[in-house]
């Protein structure tokens, strides 16, 4: 295991689920994140918050994820948001064009405070 | 060590196999003192052209091999990935369309879209059947670049 590996924790405030996410998301672990965020749909999740600030870096395969993840969560009439998104992640989203198609708020405090 | 160095890796078409481009490059990067935002940027253009090579590069499938070689230069780092797969230049991938207000955008295109922001120069040249697609990234190898750098 190294130290870019990928790493996901969550963890509950009130009725949010949130999920840590550290290192790097690229093609060969995207899926993993994807299993992850729809085993926490299918467990009934209706408020994920994803805090990206350990994120090392991300490719256009993690967004492919976030997007289908934020469509599945509205099938089953729940949502996901981000927080966290620190320098070179927050740049990544900018060169894909993907910051508006996120709920995309600051830090966790922030999150949890408008969630 | 004297550069330029070449580093030299044979992959598979299969998504499992970009795990040993990710460290390839992670070791270069150590080794030469790639400082760390340079080296993300190449990491991520890097699994972008790979993994299109992987999905696209053959329609009627089976199994290919991907070369890659990085090179470390006294002024940045190159990697030049190798495949036998229909021609694709990546210079003349089509622009994304923004999205439409109220729609969410497709996924479609935005890895070129973001390799190009993430490099330098982009080359490509189609010598006999294959694809040679060179990324270029600028940058100051050597342990005063890497620890210059704020994490």
């Amino acid at each position: 295991m190294n130290k870019t590996a990928l790493r996901m924790e969550d963890s509950h405030a009130g009725p949010v689920c949130i999920l840590s996410i550290g290192g790097r998301i690229d093609s060969g672990n995207a899926a993993d994140l994807l299993d992850r965020l729809n085993g926490l749909l299918a467990a009934g999740e209706k408020t994920i918050l994803l805090d990206l600030k350990e994120v090392l870096y991300l490719t256009s395969a993690a967004f492919r994820v976030l997007l289908v993840a934020t469509d599945e969560a509205e099938r089953n009439a729940a949502r996901v948001a981000l927080c966290g998104l620190a320098g070179q992640v927050r740049e990544l989203f900018e060169m894909g064009g993907l910051l508006e198609a996120f709920t995309i708020h600051g830090s966790r405090e922030d999150a949890l405070n408008r969630l | 060590m004297s550069l330029p160095q070449t580093t030299h890796i044979v992959i598979r078409n299969d998504i499992a196999d970009l795990a040993a481009v990710t460290s390839a490059m992670e070791r270069v990067g150590a080794e030469y003192d790639m400082p760390k935002t340079p080296l993300f940027q190449l990491q991520v253009a890097l699994d972008e052209m790979v993994s299109n090579v992987i999905k696209y590069a053959w329609p009627e499938g089976g199994a290919h091999d991907i070369e890659i070689r990085i090179t470390a230069r006294d002024e940045g780092v190159e990697v030049e990935i190798i495949d036998d797969g229909r021609m694709f230049d990546p210079r003349d991938a089509p622009k994304r369309d923004k999205p439409l207000p109220g729609e969410r955008p497709q996924p479609g295109g935005v890895g070129v879209q973001m390799t190009r922001h993430l490099v330098d120069r982009i080359d490509y040249a189609r010598i006999g059947s294959r694809n040679h697609t060179t990324l270029t990234k600028l940058c100051a190898l050597g342990p005063t670049a890497a620890s210059g750098e704020q994490t």
